[in-house]
């Protein structure tokens, strides 16, 4: 018995729900949720019974949790926040997205 | 002089071309051609090495682990072609002084002498990368010497390149090919390797993906189209590399690699059909057109058929004849182009019915041309009839069935009456026939016309002395065919002989032509075809890009469910079914003890409770809410999972992306809009599905094992190593620095994407003017002329009041906040904290004092971000480029500073530090509020599109 899959799969079911459906912050509020998961999948992956912190100072060698996985997360983290903003400005570009009509980027296409 | 220098030396020809031009204006053409003369002399010494049999080779390793080197090689055949590339081109050079309209002309020389410096290049390339390398080069250096010529020259040079780059991949592949099954990019040893006798599939294959190269840049049939098309370009730039350089390029290939193919049957009949095919039908074309460059350019295509046929032979008299004739073709083609351009700027025309007869004003042009076409037509005693006399020899020689030579000679000979015919039109369009308004025309200046009369009148004694030629050409056949090859001697007159009659029968065909020429004009003026190359490459591309825009529709979609579903519940069925398999048969082992605690329980229900809320909720501000109380569930889990490194980076960037969220959903209106419910019904289907298959699988799949070894030598070492106590943060900039600068650049990334994106769309797209709808609805109540509760309306209403409490707040907070920034950025070596937590909190300073204004104001100079992203990532890889001096990219350097160790990895956090910042600033600037005067030009904008 161990809960932190069960939190998994109530994230990425929110998730994958999100993505589904139309209109871009949805679909963002979506991959946060999935973010989210992912990075609990990673933790998880260094195994959740150690939950001591990685620190040397206060180190106690078999409660230690394993400190690459949240390297990875960390990293993970700030790449969301990176990915997470520029989908948010391309939501203001589709600021009526809603209304299925395609927005005017100013620009002039010639065929 | 070497063969490196030489290269060395023509690159910075190529490179003085701008201060030449800036000085000496269209006359840079002068010493540009003094320069190639130059080098065509130093190049003698090493001519003389070839001359006498030896071969010159140089090398420099260039790409060690692929076993490329930047080899040279200069053999007889590569001399032959250094020779034309340099004198033909000084002469040109010399020729555009005059033609080109006075000024500067920079792309002109410049694109020139850098083609020059690709084609020979090419020539001398001894490494098959360098060769296609080259080979490209050319290409685009043609590209764009025909895109210059204006918008007549666009379709044309796309065109142009459309054709050459399939020939370049075809190139590419057969490159491939040849260095997996040689085992080597030599190109003198792929070439003489015994895998092609041993694997004939492979030969063939190689030889037909060759040839396809070859066909493509010498404008053989099918591919023939893009050289009438090229027509467009400059008469320097046609008389150049559509006679001389770029096409024979074609030609060297198809020579060189003869070496090898040369008794491969498929090459023989692909050459010998294709050549002969284009040799006849372009010959026709060519007699057909009116326009003199474009009859040119089918001439040319004509006459690399005949040279193309000839190497199909593949026997050693024919690889002479090739060579002999891809000599004389070179000389009297470039000069005749250059003639042709100094028919056009003297006469103000070039269309054969409206020139006048200039034989008695120009009388020089007129005994050029003469000759020049006389050559071509192959009569004696010109260079032309020598090597037209050793093509019909080679062509006897044609490998395959007893009739196969004997056709070959006489598909050569149509198409060599067809040659005389129109050559003979040549002369006659333009020295005989034709109205009589000659008055103003006159000979053309020395400076036009001798660099154009040069190579055609060098025909003449070269024919008469042939025998000089006679060591260079069979050096150039020895590189093809072997150093014991036995070369037949060249000379003028071969004694009579069935070669012989076949010209005789040639010219006089030819003379009959010339006598019926108005009825034969008449009769072959009409079209034979509906549509020429251009119109079929044009109607190919359209096809091809409708047919990409059919496949695109089948993927296009408004949202993202018809990419995604499909992955998404492969991936769910996988998931489940896999992970279902694998734990069946009992190998998983049994989960550690102590997997959970009840804290994650507490986490689980909250964390339920938000996603259902932000899955089920219609209002945008709600769904943050709910997404808000998730990312604090989770940062809370991740603390009680023992990462606070992790836990406060979650916190941080939570409130960061909250509080972007917020700007944005400003700007959007209030409400999703519930979809059907049949749609929300699947999607709940399909995210069941996948939830549950990403649960089970990290049930079955983690929390099973001991300790790995990497983590126990993180926790064991990393304090020894590095001096930081913080493992986390030791991880991110020391033992995994390169994952971080990775990391580093996809921030930067976004952050200049976003700029990139939001420049091109015009501010009050952004900003719909929702701000004025969405005004509180209530107005103050008005009680006998005074307004009640103003206060109170005022608190809601007035910004500038409404901030103040928060602006005296932001006085103390915001340098509170940098404070705890930078102690956090100092201490991240051995505590929580480090260069992407401390940016975050300096972040959210920068954030809070945004959001206190009253109006729109800017966070910093504009230039700010850029700085911020750039000057980060730049002095992330300067750190790491720093590394390099302590043994690798990266490598962190330590040392004592005042009793504290300190760490290059610090500089490297900045960095970090700084990009993070960057991002947030970028996003604040670009997604809050619009600024007053941008929503006024905005707001002009929408007055001007309505004036419309």
């Amino acid at each position: 018995m161990t809960v932190l899959p069960i939190t998994i799969a109530v994230l990425v079911t929110g998730g994958v729900y999100l993505m589904l459906q139309a209109g871009m912050v949805r679909i963002i509020f979506g991959i946060t949720l999935l973010s989210h998961a992912a990075n609990l999948v990673l933790l998880a992956a260094g195994v959740s019974a150690w939950r001591g912190e990685p620190l040397v100072n206060r180190l106690d060698a078999d409660t230690a949790a394993d400190p690459l996985p949240q390297a990875f997360v960390l990293t993970a983290i700030v790449i969301t926040l990176a990915v997470t903003v520029f989908m948010l400005a391309m939501a203001v570009i589709g600021n009526d997205d809603d209304t299925l009509h395609v927005p005017d980027t100013g620009e002039e296409h010639t065929q | 002089m070497t063969l490196a220098w030489l290269l060395v030396a023509l690159a910075t020809v190529a490179a003085a071309t701008p201060l030449l031009t800036r000085w000496w204006g269209r006359n840079a053409g002068f010493p540009v051609a003094a320069a190639f003369v130059g080098l065509a002399v130093s190049v003698v010494p090493l001519g003389r090495v070839v001359l006498d049999g030896e071969v010159v080779t140089e090398s420099v390793t260039w790409v060690p682990e692929l076993d490329v080197s930047l080899a040279l090689r200069l053999d007889g055949l590569g001399l032959v072609f250094v020779m034309i590339a340099l004198l033909i081109g000084a002469l040109v050079f010399v020729y555009s002084t005059r033609y080109l309209k006075p000024g500067r002309q920079l792309d002109f020389y410049l694109l020139m002498s850098a083609f020059t410096l690709s084609m020979v290049g090419l020539v001398l390339a001894d490494d098959l990368i360098l060769l296609f390398l080259c080979w490209e080069l050319t290409s685009l250096a043609s590209f764009l010497l025909i895109a210059r010529s204006g918008s007549g020259g666009e379709a044309a040079s796309t065109r142009t390149l459309m054709v050459t780059f399939v020939g370049g991949l075809a190139l590419l592949v057969a490159v491939a090919v040849t260095a997996v099954a040689t085992g080597t990019t030599n190109l003198t040893e792929a070439l003489t390797s015994p895998v092609w006798a041993d694997e004939p599939a492979t030969a063939g294959l190689v030889a037909a993906l060759v040839a396809i190269a070859g066909f493509t840049k010498a404008a053989q049939f099918p591919f023939h189209p893009w050289l009438p098309d090229a027509m467009a370009a400059a008469t320097p730039v046609s008389a150049y590399l559509h006679a001389a350089a770029v096409v024979k390029a074609g030609i060297y290939l198809l020579l060189r690699f003869s070496a090898a193919f040369h008794d491969v049957p498929l090459w023989n009949v692909m050459l010998l059909t294709a050549g002969l095919f284009t040799a006849g039908l372009a010959a026709l074309f060519a007699f057909q057109k009116t326009d003199l460059k474009k009859l040119m350019a089918y001439s040319t295509v004509s006459q690399l058929g005949l040279i193309t046929a000839t190497i199909g032979v593949g026997t050693e008299a024919a690889l002479k004849a090739a060579t002999l004739h891809t000599i004389a073709h070179a000389l009297f083609k470039s000069g005749l182009f250059m003639m042709v351009g100094v028919i056009d700027a003297q006469a103000g025309t070039r269309d054969l019915r409206r020139l006048p007869p200039l034989r008695r004003k120009m009388p020089w042009s007129y005994a050029t041309v003469v000759l020049g076409t006389a050559s071509m037509a192959g009569v004696p005693p010109l260079l032309g009839f020598v090597s037209k006399e050793s093509i019909f020899t080679a062509m006897l020689e044609a490998p395959g069935p007893s009739w196969a030579g004997p056709a070959a000679l006489a598909a050569a000979a149509a198409g060599a009456v067809l040659t005389f015919a129109y050559s003979a039109r040549i002369v006659t369009g333009a020295f005989f026939d034709g109205p009589r308004d000659d008055d103003e025309i006159t000979e053309a200046p020395p400076l036009l016309l001798v660099p154009a009369a040069i190579p055609i009148w060098v025909g003449l004694p070269l024919a008469l002395g042939v025998g000089v030629l006679d060591v260079p050409v069979g050096q150039a056949v020895r590189a093809m065919a072997g150093a014991g090859a036995e070369i037949p001697h060249l000379s003028l007159w071969h004694g009579f002989n069935v070669e012989l009659l076949t010209t005789m029968v040639v010219l006089a065909l030819g003379v009959l032509t010339v006598v019926r020429r108005e009825s034969l004009g008449r009769r072959l003026s009409a079209d034979l075809l509906p549509t020429d190359g251009a119109g079929v490459i044009s109607f190919l591309v359209r096809r091809a890009s409708l047919t990409g825009r059919w496949l695109g529709d089948l993927v296009e979609a408004d949202h993202p469910s018809r990419h995604v579903v499909p992955p998404l519940a492969v991936l769910g069925l996988l998931l489940l079914t896999g992970v279902w398999a694998l734990g069946g048969d009992g190998t998983v082992p049994p989960p550690v003890e102590g997997l959970w605690t009840w804290v994650d329980v507490g986490l689980l229900v909250l964390v339920t409770i938000g996603v259902v809320g932000v899955a089920v909720t219609d209002s945008r501000v709600g769904g943050t809410v709910f997404l808000g109380a998730v990312g604090i569930a989770i940062t809370v889990q991740l603390f009680a999972l023992g990462a606070p490194d992790v836990g406060l980076t979650q916190l941080l960037v939570e409130m960061l992306t909250v509080t972007v969220i917020m700007l944005v959903l400003r700007k959007l209106p209030v409400r999703f809009g519930l979809p059907r419910r049949p749609h929300r019904r699947w999607s709940l289907v399909l995210a069941v599905l996948v939830g549950s298959g990403m649960g089970f699988a990290t049930w079955v799949l983690t929390g099973r094992r001991e300790r790995s070894e990497v983590a126990a030598y993180y926790v064991a070492e990393s304090k020894d190593v590095t001096g930081g106590d913080n493992i986390v943060n030791v991880i991110l900039v020391e033992f995994r620095a390169l994952d971080t600068l990775g990391e580093l650049t996809v921030l930067g990334m976004a952050g200049i994407a976003i700029v990139a994106v939001l420049a091109t769309v015009r501010q009050h797209l952004l900003d719909p003017g929702t701000d004025h709808q969405r005004e509180p609805s209530f107005r103050p109540r008005h009680h006998r002329g005074r307004a009640v509760d103003a206060q109170a309306h005022a608190a809601l209403t007035d910004a500038a009041a409404n901030a103040v409490p928060f602006r005296l707040l932001l006085r103390v907070l915001v340098p509170a906040l940098l404070l705890v920034s930078a102690l956090l950025f100092w201490r991240g070596h051995n505590e929580p904290g480090g260069g992407f937590i401390a940016a975050l909190v300096a972040s959210i300073a920068v954030a809070l004092h945004y959001l206190a204004q009253p109006t729109d104001v800017s966070v910093g100079p504009p230039a700010l971000p850029r700085v911020l992203i750039g000057g980060g990532v730049l002095v992330a890889l300067g750190t790491g480029l720093v590394g390099l001096t302590a043994g690798s990219f990266l490598a962190p350097l330590s040392g004592y500073v005042l009793g504290t160790k300190l760490s290059s990895s610090l500089v490297f956090d900045l960095g970090v530090y700084s990009a993070v910042l960057g991002l947030v600033v970028v996003t604040l600037e670009l997604l809050g509020a619009p600024r007053a005067d941008q929503h006024g030009s905005g707001a002009q904008q929408r007055a001007m599109e309505e004036a419309r």
